[in-house]
């Protein structure tokens, strides 16, 4: 009994921990998000990007130092090279625009079939097909076709001209990681789903969701093919993916592949805590930019000793506070957050700097719409520093007073009501937010704002019946979450998703505000705030239409100075990831937000134990 | 007996959809949908994007025909796609989920009752002495701590402290081929969730049995059999402990629908890929295919477990007829 006893303990006691690091030249990441799917048309969530990022490369990408280079390209399109052509009309304005992508003669798929422009194509056909399911089609918006010129070049003709044709993400060139497909294996399904959606039209969406959605590339249950430097292995869901390295990929690490990552492993554990326990047992060498999201990279690098190195890098996201600045909401016109200098109390009463120590750690106090690395970031903006003293000086000047000295503001509104200060603060259930509120709330006392805490879960606060419903008071003061700050979008993007008002390239002055939602445009719209400023949406128009980057960047640096003196938004923090690698990873790094993840350059991925050559 | 077999299983099926219709509406209720979650976090998302995707899930219907859409493709055997994981949502929760429930709760039930009987009945045998006092106090730890807690005090202590001894969480490891280092591997990863889990039931347990042992071990009948001259031992572990055991069988009876809905706070800490887990991200994701097949399945489960109860309540009492 004894014995069976000792064989049973040394069985379980045999280590699992063999399976990450150096040992086998094996790497093992960990994050707490699944992708969805594989599926390269569908699907938004930065999980899902770095997954596709591991067995694919696009046509071009954003290297650490935020330089784009060639991936499948053989180089990056430019006037100067002749693979842009723009065309002006008399007032020199941009109105036709057009770019000559070449793939790599050496480009294959990981199945060593080549990439050819006919996969681009078939790329840009199945994202034009109406009953296809495709998360977002602005990219086809832009675009009126993609011609062949040979097996390997192929023209994009633009119908509305955009600056941002080379650049990675934001589904506005055939440039993210995946946005060419293998049309060798989704031919056949996309012909399969089309001649069932022909026979059976009502069970269109039956039929996508099965047999589209839920192919055997899609659920990676079947053969995957990728453009990477790793090859699809097997998805075990809810736990990992594994990836292999392929022999053929045409982007040489330096000095013998052999000494740089021969397999990855993608884990998925849902619960941050546990994630940091399997990177301490060693489980895992190196976390994604998405599963250490507000910890603080100072305990973290205490914690993993000399056994890894933390990196801290900008997000590319900024956290603020939406103001309600609806008339129509009752609650929040009371308070006069439609009278600019509120909102420029409020600033003033937060000391974000020591927020964003507290609650995320590695982040930066943020005066702008975009982010600090952004090359139209203006960095001569007033950095409202705290000052509770000034926040009270103005409160008192719009009328403000603590009349029965209960430490609270009250102010008589016009109509004769007496009414207090206590204003609607409402965020996700995020650890980091619970604290956020808990601190906004010590702030805003100190000056005499009552603040009304309220964490909801995402689902419920970014359902559109919430988010987009601020005219009908859904959030009544506050609502705090993060925007997209520019860098990693595209360098000095004015378009500013949810400050402008109305479009004036389409629309004259006086058109319906079609990005404020309001019942007339049945909630259509991101501009949640309900904020209207003509001269920031001048701007944004004039920015749009201006193709030279230096004169871009200075409208959007006005653009800037509206926004740091209206504050429509309260910007909080420009948001760090914090990421972890052992001991000896060389080149997983993101460098600037430019580069949107660390998963850019998997070629160049190993181990310095094993001889792979540091370059980045 | 057959004709109240008819009659409870024929109503099972207006109950059922009743329950669906209620399940539907409720979800329905709750803010959000696919989409919104679609939207999130990306700024290339467009208006017409919503729209069209709106559209094209039948989302800009209203409720209940969309409940009506789905019920019609429920009766053919289809529940439709878990749009968080794009396979079949009955398929991702019978395959992926559903085993794994049932082992991680099924061996946290057996080891709960393996130990519980065991140490409440020698507990109420020696009552007032040291190991009665110790297993009071390990009870009162057991019931007081939080499995969430203890659970990450166990991933502490026998993966971070003593690297690599257990694993941290997760159901297998990747890249483990072979029968035997598989069936290592699984049970490594097994060991610390089914002691966490099995952690609050034990001590429950444990002072039931106790408490059902101390009563029993008072009864007449034995005193009886000390009189007859039966040997202790046979008094107490034939007679007795039989006795004793009956009510926590039915405890543990009416335990076993929740074992289907999992263990939501162990699967989490632990990262283990069971029911709880996979219905509470649905609902958070508005991932509706995956929660109705789930809530549908446990509503079955009750339904039927009810029935089941009520039959064998006939078939043990005599006095008990559904005629």
């Amino acid at each position: 009994m004894r014995k069976w006893g000792i064989v049973v303990g040394l069985c379980l006691c045999l280590s699992v921990a063999a399976w990450a690091g150096p040992a086998l030249n094996t790497l093992v990441i960990g994050s707490t998000q699944e992708p969805s799917n594989l599926l390269p048309w569908e699907g938004a969530a930065d999980t899902k990007e770095n997954t596709m990022g591991l067995f694919n490369v696009g046509l071009t990408y954003f290297d650490s130092d935020g330089v784009l280079q060639p991936g499948l390209a053989t180089e990056v399109p430019t006037e100067e090279n002749g693979r842009l052509k723009l065309f002006r009309d008399a007032d020199g304005k941009i109105v036709r625009q057009e770019v000559l992508w070449t793939i790599r003669e050496d480009a294959t798929w990981s199945d060593g079939r080549p990439i050819t422009s006919d996969d681009a194509i078939f790329t840009f056909k199945v994202q034009n097909t109406p009953e296809i399911l495709v998360t977002t089609r602005a990219f086809s918006n832009l675009v009126e076709e993609v011609r062949k010129v040979d097996s390997k070049s192929f023209w994009i003709f633009y119908k509305v001209p955009n600056l941002f044709y080379a650049n990675v993400g934001g589904s506005i060139g055939l440039c993210r990681f995946y946005d060419i497909a293998p049309k060798h294996v989704w031919e056949p399904i996309y012909d399969a789903v089309m001649a069932a959606i022909a026979a059976n039209p009502e069970n269109t969406t039956e039929i996508i969701e099965g047999q589209f959605l839920g192919s055997p590339p899609s659920t990676g249950t079947g053969i995957v093919v990728g453009s990477g430097a790793f090859r699809f292995q097997e998805w075990q869901i809810n736990q990992f993916i594994r990836f292999s390295r392929r022999g053929d990929f045409f982007i040489d690490p330096p000095g013998p592949a052999e000494n740089y990552i021969q397999e990855i492993t993608f884990r998925f554990i849902v619960s941050q805590p546990t994630l940091v326990s399997a990177i301490l047992a060693g489980e895992i060498d190196a976390s994604d930019d998405i599963g250490l999201a507000g910890m603080d990279p100072t305990i973290l690098a205490a914690q993993l000793g000399d056994r890894g190195t933390v990196e801290v890098t900008p997000s590319g996201f900024i956290e603020k506070l939406n103001v309600n600045l609806f008339p129509e909401c009752g609650a929040a016109a009371d308070l006069l957050l439609g009278d600019k200098r509120t909102r420029q109390a409020i600033i003033q009463a937060i000391d974000r700097g020591d927020l964003a120590a507290t609650v995320f750690p590695g982040a930066t106090p943020s005066n702008s719409f975009l982010v600090g690395g952004d090359i139209g970031f203006n960095d001569a903006l007033n950095p409202w520093p705290y000052n509770p003293e000034a926040a009270s000086a103005l409160l008192a000047e719009i009328g403000w007073s603590d009349v029965d000295g209960d430490g609270w503001l009250e102010r008589v509104t016009d109509d004769g009501r007496e009414i207090e200060f206590a204003m609607h603060w409402v965020a996700t259930t995020a650890d980091f937010r619970v604290r956020t509120g808990e601190i906004l709330q010590e702030f805003f006392a100190d000056v005499g704002i009552k603040l009304e805490v309220e964490n909801l879960p995402g689902s419920v606060v970014f359902a559109s019946e919430y988010i987009s419903h601020g005219i009908d008071c859904s959030f009544r003061g506050l609502f705090e979450y993060a925007e997209a700050g520019g860098v990693g979008q595209a360098p000095a993007d004015p378009l500013s998703n949810e400050l402008w008002a109305n479009d004036l390239l389409e629309d004259p002055v006086d058109a319906a505000l079609e990005n404020v939602p309001t019942p007339a445009n049945s909630y259509a719209g991101v501009n949640i705030t309900g904020w209207v400023n003509e001269e920031f949406d001048r701007l944004r128009a004039q920015a749009l239409q201006e193709f030279d980057l230096v004169k871009r960047s200075a409208i959007v640096k006005q653009m800037q100075v509206i926004y740091n003196e209206e504050l429509p938004t309260i910007p909080l923090y420009d948001r760090s990831e914090t990421v972890t690698k052992a001991i000896g990873l060389v080149n997983y790094t993101k460098g600037t937000a430019a580069a949107r993840t660390q998963f850019w350059n998997t070629w160049e991925w190993g181990w310095e134990q094993n001889g792979a050559i540091a370059v980045r | 007996m057959i004709v109240y077999l008819i009659r409870r299983l024929l109503q099972v099926i207006p109950t059922l959809l009743v329950i669906s219709l209620i399940l539907f509406g409720l979800l329905a209720l709750k803010p959000g949908d696919p989409i919104d979650e679609m939207r999130r976090g990306n700024p290339g998302f467009t208006q017409e994007d919503y729209d069209r995707l709106r559209e094209f899930y039948g989302l800009d219907k209203p409720w209940y025909v969309q409940y009506w859409r789905w019920l019609g493709r429920v009766l053919h055997g289809d529940f439709g796609i878990s749009r968080q994981f794009g396979r079949p949502a009955a398929s991702y929760i019978f395959r992926y989920r559903f085993p794994n429930t049932v082992l991680l709760s099924g061996l946290s039930l057996l080891l709960a009752f393996v130990i519980s009987v065991p140490a409440g009945a020698i507990s109420a045998i020696r009552q007032h002495t040291v190991f009665d006092y110790s297993v009071t106090v390990v009870n009162f730890i057991g019931v007081s701590i939080p499995i969430f807690w203890f659970g990450i005090m166990l991933i502490y202590v026998f993966a971070v402290r003593f690297r690599g001894f257990l694993p941290a969480g997760g159901l297998a490891s990747p890249g483990v081929v072979g029968t035997w280092p598989v069936f290592v591997d699984r049970l490594r990863h097994l060991i610390l969730p089914v002691i966490a889990l099995s952690s609050l039931q034990l001590a429950q347990w444990t002072r039931f049995m106790r408490s059902s042992m101390l009563e029993v071990i008072k009864l007449d009948y034995i005193v009886t059999a000390r009189a007859k001259g039966l040997s202790e031992p046979v008094i107490l572990y034939r007679h007795a402990l039989r006795n004793s055991i009956l009510p926590l069988i039915t405890l543990i009876g009416l335990n076993v629908p929740l074992l289907f809905s999992g263990a939501i706070l162990t699967e989490t800490v632990f990262n283990w890929p069971g029911m709880g887990r996979a219905i509470f991200d649905a609902i958070l994701v508005n991932d509706f295919n995956v929660a109705m097949v789930s809530l549908m399945f446990i509503s079955l489960l009750v339904l039927t477990f009810n029935l089941l109860a009520d039959l064998a309540y006939a078939l043990a009492d005599p006095r008990v007829r559904y005629e």
